[in-house]
C-alpha cells in the first residue's frame, strides 16, 4: 500500500501536491453513499416530483447565479449556493447533486460560453452533502418535521461538504486544467469561506423558516 | 418550445444537422483531448480548427463576440494572478530558471510567463467547441440526445425542464425584486451599503422559493397525470435518426483521442519555446 502511495506521490510530485488526499476524500464520499444506499434505498430513487424539483431547482440556480459579487481572482460570492442547501434538504442528496451539476453547467454555458467542469462538481458536491440530512425519516421540512438535532446535522454536513468539494475542485483544476496549486488554493479558500457563509447564514435558516411555515399549515397527524 | 433560456440560433449548416448526442460526444472528446496537454502548439491548432468549425456553422460573430471576449479577459486576469501568487511555477515544471523581473520578494521567471500564456491558450481552445454545442443544439433535442448517450431519460427531462423554466424564474425574480423595491428595500448600488444590499437579496430568496415549490407541485402533477415515469423507456418526439455525418464525426473524434494518447507519450508535458 505504501508503495502505491509513494508511486502516486512521485507521479504527481511536480505539482507540489499528493493525489492521495484527493483519492482519500473521493473514497470517503463513496463510502458514505454506499452506507446510505444500504439503509435508505428509496433516497436514490427519482420520483416524478424530484425530477421536476431538479429541473426547477437548476433553473433557479442558473438564474440566481447572475447575482455574483467578485471577491477574489475569478472567484465570486454567490447567493445561489444557498439553493443547494435548500433543495438538498427538501428533496434529498440526488436532487441536491443534480441541481448543483445541471444548474452550474447551464449557468456557465449560457453566461460565459465555457463550462468550468471542476467547479461544476464543487456545486454538485455541496448539494449532495446538503441532502444527507434527509436520510433521517424524521426530517421533512415540507411537512414541517424538523428537530434541533437536524439543524446541528445540517451545519455538520455543510462543514464536511466544504472540504469534500474543495478537494474535488482542487484536483480538477490542478490535474485537468493545469493550474498552479498555490493559486488554486487561494481561490478555493476564498470560495470556501464565502460558500460556508452563504450556507450558514442564508441556506440553513431558510430551511428552518420553510419547515416552521409548513408546521403551522399541518394540523393532521400521520398514524403509524 | 417557444420560450427557452438557451442560446440556440437556427442556421442551415452541416453542424446544425448533426445529432445533439454527436455534438455532446465531440464536446466531451475535445475537452478530454485538451486536458491531456500543456503545449501551446496543440492549443493553437485546436483554436484555428475550432473557430473554423464555428465559421462553418454560420453562427454570427456578433453573438459569439461577448463570450469570446469574456474568456480572453478571464484568462488575462487569471494569468496576472498566477504570476503574482506563483511567480516560479513554470520554472518548477520545466526545471530551468530565467529571471525576467526581480522584486524584493522573489522573481518572475520567463518560464512562468510562458506558462501563463500557454494556460490562456488552453482556456481559449476549449471555448469554440462549447460555443458550437451551445449555439447549434436545440434545447428540446438536447434532452433526447442526452438520453441517447446513456443518461436516464428522467435526468435528461430534468435538463429540459431547467431550460424551459430559466426565463420564467428570471421573470419571477424581477417581479419580486420590483415588489420589494416598491416597499423600500435597496438593491441598487448607492442605495445602501454592500453588506446591506447583500442581506436584502435574501428577501427575494424566500418568496422565490415558495413560488418555485408551488410550481414544482403543479408541474409534477401535470407530468404524473400524463403518466411520466411509468415506463422504463420513452420515445422522443424530437429524436431524429443518426446520419452518415454523425458516424464520420464520431470516427474523427476517436481518431483525435487516439492521436492525443500517442502524442502524450511522445511529448513532454510542458513545452517551452526554446
Amino acid at each position: 500500500m505504501s508503495d502505491i502511495i509513494q508511486n502516486l506521490k512521485d507521479s504527481f510530485g511536480s505539482y507540489g501536491f499528493s493525489s492521495w488526499q484527493a483519492l482519500v476524500s473521493l473514497l470517503f464520499v463513496v463510502v458514505v453513499i454506499v452506507i446510505i444506499a444500504k439503509y435508505r434505498k428509496d433516497i436514490f430513487e427519482l420520483s416524478t416530483r424530484s425530477i421536476v424539483a431538479v429541473g426547477i431547482g437548476a433553473a433557479l440556480y442558473a438564474a440566481i447565479s447572475f447575482i455574483a459579487i467578485p471577491i477574489g481572482p475569478n472567484t465570486s460570492f454567490r447567493i445561489a449556493i444557498a439553493l443547494l442547501t435548500i433543495f438538498g434538504a427538501l428533496f434529498g442528496p440526488v436532487v441536491g447533486f443534480l441541481v448543483g451539476f445541471i444548474g452550474h453547467a447551464l449557468n456557465d454555458a449560457m453566461a460565459w460560453g465555457s463550462v468550468w467542469w471542476s467547479w461544476v462538481f464543487l456545486s454538485a458536491i455541496l448539494g449532495l452533502f446538503a441532502g444527507f440530512v434527509k436520510v433521517d425519516k424524521k426530517f421533512n421540512p415540507l411537512k414541517g418535521l424538523l428537530e434541533k438535532k437536524h439543524i446541528v446535522q445540517m451545519y455538520l454536513f455543510a462543514f464536511m461538504s466544504i472540504f469534500a468539494a474543495s478537494l474535488v475542485a482542487y484536483a480538477g483544476d490542478v490535474f485537468l486544467y493545469g493550474e498552479p496549486a498555490g493559486k488554486v488554493w487561494l481561490q478555493i479558500i476564498i470560495a470556501s469561506f464565502s460558500n460556508f457563509g452563504v450556507i450558514a447564514v442564508v441556506g440553513i435558516p431558510a430551511v428552518i423558516v420553510l419547515a416552521n411555515m409548513n408546521k403551522s399549515k399541518q394540523n393532521l397527524v400521520e398514524e403509524e | 418550445m417557444s420560450r427557452s433560456g438557451s442560446l440556440y440560433i437556427e442556421r442551415p449548416s452541416i453542424i446544425h444537422r448533426l445529432d445533439g448526442s454527436t455534438k455532446l460526444l465531440l464536446l466531451i472528446g475535445w475537452t478530454a483531448f485538451i486536458f491531456m496537454f500543456m503545449d501551446i502548439r496543440i492549443f493553437s491548432i485546436m483554436i484555428v480548427l475550432g473557430f473554423s468549425l464555428l465559421k462553418v456553422s454560420k453562427i454570427p460573430w456578433k453573438s459569439i463576440k461577448p463570450l469570446t471576449y469574456f474568456v480572453v479577459a478571464f484568462s488575462l486576469i487569471n494569468s496576472l494572478i498566477l504570476l503574482l501568487v506563483t511567480p516560479q511555477y513554470g520554472s518548477e515544471l520545466s526545471g530551468s530558471y530565467t529571471k525576467l523581473i526581480s522584486y524584493f520578494g522573489g522573481a518572475i521567471t520567463l518560464e512562468t510567463v510562458w506558462y501563463a500564456v500557454t494556460l490562456s491558450f488552453k482556456y481559449v481552445s476549449i471555448l469554440p467547441i462549447t460555443l458550437l454545442f451551445v449555439f447549434t443544439t436545440h434545447p428540446s433535442r438536447f434532452a433526447s440526445s442526452l438520453n441517447r448517450i446513456g443518461v436516464s431519460y428522467k435526468v435528461a427531462y430534468a435538463v429540459s425542464i431547467a431550460f424551459r423554466y430559466i426565463p420564467d424564474v428570471k421573470e419571477e425574480m424581477m417581479n419580486i425584486m420590483h415588489a420589494q423595491e416598491a416597499r423600500g428595500v435597496a438593491f441598487r448600488k448607492g442605495d445602501a451599503s454592500l453588506v446591506k444590499r447583500l442581506r436584502n437579496f435574501v428577501t427575494i430568496l424566500v418568496p422565490l422559493l415558495i413560488s418555485s415549490l408551488n410550481r414544482i407541485e403543479v408541474v409534477s402533477n401535470a407530468l404524473q397525470l400524463r403518466g411520466f415515469g411509468y415506463e422504463k423507456k420513452r420515445t422522443w418526439y424530437n429524436r431524429r435518426p443518426l446520419t452518415i455525418n454523425d458516424g464520420i464525426s464520431i470516427l474523427l473524434m476517436t481518431g483525435l483521442i487516439g492521436l492525443g494518447i500517442y502524442l502524450k507519450s511522445q511529448l513532454t508535458y510542458f513545452w517551452l519555446f526554446y
